[in-house]
């Protein structure tokens, strides 16, 4: 056979190539890979790093432990900008890799809104941190809740408020994004029916730079004690400053935000004698203080719900596709459902048909900027 | 009832201060180069986190601080005229612009990469944070900036009608080429107007940041509403700037309190739609006609 100068080419660009594809089919093959979707920039950007974090502290505790299915597990990250236009980009760039097995995907109830199209489309199962009930409500088989959904959370304020604080005259503040919407409307279901209906039901955009509108119709309305679902802590700094500024020194029983590291650092002494609902308080469980060891050790500050719940997320994840030896999605999610009793730093897991894995929360006191663990209320309805 | 609207009225005069100080910044580049310098926020941020990096981080004395965040801000504005305008001055207003929106994205990223993400929290002047006068509560902040507000708007009134240099960049933003046919320094007044606008977006971040924290989106979330109240009280118009300002504070805080709280936004750029339509020359510009 006659060689070409055609063939002579292409014979020494495959020699050069080769060598390369094939090591990168093996590094593709050596490990396990997690995708997650996360703040690095935007106004979210401070607790996207502590959920990379917690995600990462999970990680490297399977690794160290052998792995799964004999191979390591790689996280791969993609910055999600705090908006919902960056995570559905971030989504598709991993979603694009076929070699992801499974994803954590947002604390933020409008960007897991925003993504589940795409994540129904791909069919691979996705662990979120948003707590909007409506997300494992609409059919999408593939979200996974490692938090407990507002539905439980509104249903604590309200219990706690009503039952251990014996307030009755609420006013209930809330954004007006999914989250919030969900929430304000969770915590208002919920008073209703233990009797106590708000009297005042105020949603405010997200990034407003005053409240003092909002603190006087608080004011006006005569209310005793104070329900809030704040999505951004800088938000939640400034109407904290400005509503005990203006005199309002009700009782406050917030959504969890009101316990993060970042809204205690921007708010200060303006959230002393608040209450929190926490799914994630280190107190409250053994699974929780372990974590908070492990938390602190590796980053030198206390942990909160940025982190534990990407922690558990990996957790859950890497022991479903251990349990089912496989990395088939519809395998992996029936163990993730078949998960049960499974001692995560949010809590208990017991996944339910709909996704939902916890089914109460912690409620804390900010006593004098240190979160202290007060009570734990679980629902089993 | 008295006591909600004045304890309203204070606060939206406070925070319509910040919208005009960055306003008047956006008139005075736009009445020297005929360009709307959309980086005008992203002055107040970086002025902001100079703050925070010589208070906080070095602990240095606040009014140490203070006046080398301004020496920062001033040295800026020297930088954005040259890196910015100057090498595109002969161009028409739309690659100037493009550049301005470059550099504000910049700008941001610069201070998110060296800085990261991280709110920060800023003390303000004084360490009483407030007064209660009767049923009204006065934020010593909001005080301040009134203060310094209405003292900007004396000294710009002293300064653009009874100096020398004050009378050379008006001939200068009236008329380049007359200007300079007169002996005046064009390059030199638009530098001087760069320093000056920065210096005065500068003031607005450090006065605000104790109120909103310091944060990479603080900027553009003020120049928005800043923009806004300029082409409402008339573009290229000073008194405009700062009468547009306060007036937008002063709107939106009230429709928040009686019309809708979530639509608190929405109420400035009503407003602006209105005037567009109605009144495209704002509260104090003139109408320009344009021959057929």
């Amino acid at each position: 056979m006659k060689l070409t100068r055609r063939d002579f080419t292409a014979g020494i660009v495959a020699g050069i190539l080769a060598p390369h594809i094939i090591s990168s089919a093996r590094a593709q093959g050596a490990t396990l890979k997690i995708g997650m979707c996360a703040p690095v920039t935007g106004p979210a950007a401070e607790s996207g790093g502590y959920a990379v974090k917690g995600a990462k502290l999970a990680l490297d505790a399977v690794n160290k432990a052998g792995g799964v299915m004999g191979k390591q597990l790689e996280l791969i990250v993609e910055d999600d900008q705090t908006t919902n236009p960056g995570i559905v980009l971030a989504f598709s760039k991993l979603a694009a890799n076929p070699d992801i097995v499974g994803f954590l995907g947002s604390i933020r109830s409008t960007q897991v809104h925003a993504m589940a199209p795409d994540v129904l489309k791909l069919g691979k199962p996705v662990m979120i941190g948003g707590t909007d009930p409506n997300l494992t409500h609409m059919g999408n088989q593939w979200l996974f809740r490692c938090r407990p959904n507002d539905s439980y959370s509104g249903r604590v304020i309200a219990e706690f408020g009503v039952n251990t604080l014996g307030k009755k005259k609420w006013a209930v503040l809330h954004s007006t994004d999914a989250f919030g919407t969900a929430g304000g409307k969770a915590l208002t279901e919920a008073l209703t029916k233990l009797g106590s209906a708000p009297t005042l039901d105020q949603g405010y955009a997200n990034q407003s730079q005053d409240f003092t509108p909002v603190v006087l119709a608080i004011k006006q309305s005569g209310a005793d004690i104070l329900g809030s679902y704040f999505t951004f802590e800088n938000d939640l700094g400034i109407f904290g400053r400005q509503l005990r500024q203006l005199g309002v020194n009700i009782p406050w029983v917030g959504s969890p935000s009101i316990t993060n590291i970042t809204a205690l650092k921007l708010a200060g002494p303006a959230l002393y004698g608040t209450y929190g609902v926490a799914d994630y308080a280190e107190d409250s469980s053994d699974g929780s203080k372990a974590f908070g060891k492990i938390y602190r050790d590796a980053v030198k500050v206390a942990p909160d719900n940025q982190s534990s719940w990407t922690f558990d997320a990996i957790n859950v994840l890497s022991g479903a596709i251990k349990t089912a030896n496989s990395t088939d999605p519809g395998k992996i999610r029936e163990a993730i459902l078949a998960t049960k009793k499974f001692p995560g730093a949010e809590g208990e897991y017991n996944f339910d048909q709909n996704g939902d894995g916890l089914h109460g929360y912690n409620v804390v006191k900010n006593d004098k900027g240190n979160i202290v663990f007060d009570k734990h209320i679980e629902f089993n309805d | 009832m008295m006591d909600i609207v004045l304890q309203l009225l204070f606060t939206g005069i406070g925070i319509g201060a910040v919208y005009a100080l960055v306003a008047l910044g956006f008139v005075l580049i736009f009445r020297a180069t005929n360009v709307v310098n959309f980086a005008q926020g992203e002055f107040s941020m970086v002025a902001a986190y100079l703050m925070v990096v010589f208070s906080v981080d070095l602990g240095w004395p606040y009014w140490l601080s203070f006046l080398l965040a301004l020496g920062g801000m001033a040295l800026l504005g020297v930088i954005f005229n040259l890196g910015v305008y100057y090498p595109l001055r002969h161009r028409t207003f739309l690659p100037v612009i493009i550049a301005t929106i470059g550099a504000s994205i910049l700008m941001a990223n610069s201070v998110l990469a060296i800085y990261g993400p991280q709110p920060q929290v800023l003390q303000g002047w004084f360490d009483t944070p407030g007064l209660q006068l009767g049923p009204v509560y006065l934020d010593s902040q909001y005080l301040l900036i009134i203060a310094v507000t209405i003292a900007l708007v004396i000294f710009n009134y002293w300064f653009f009608e009874r100096t020398m240099l004050g009378k050379k960049l008006q001939a200068t933003s009236q008329d380049k080429e007359m200007a300079s046919l007169l002996g005046i320094s064009v390059s030199t007044m638009i530098m001087i107007t760069f320093i000056y606008s920065a210096v005065l977006g500068g003031l607005a971040g450090i006065l605000v940041a104790p109120v909103l924290f310091v944060s990479i989106q603080m900027g553009s979330t003020i120049a928005l509403k800043a923009f806004a109240a300029t082409i409402i009280g008339g573009f290229g118009d000073v008194a405009g700037a700062i009468i547009g300002g306060l007036a937008l504070g002063v709107i939106e805080t009230f429709g928040a309190a009686y019309i809708s709280v979530p639509y608190k936004d929405g109420f400035a750029f009503l407003v602006l739609i209105f005037f567009l339509v109605f009144r495209p020359q704002g509260i104090f510009g003139e109408r320009v006609a344009e021959k057929a």
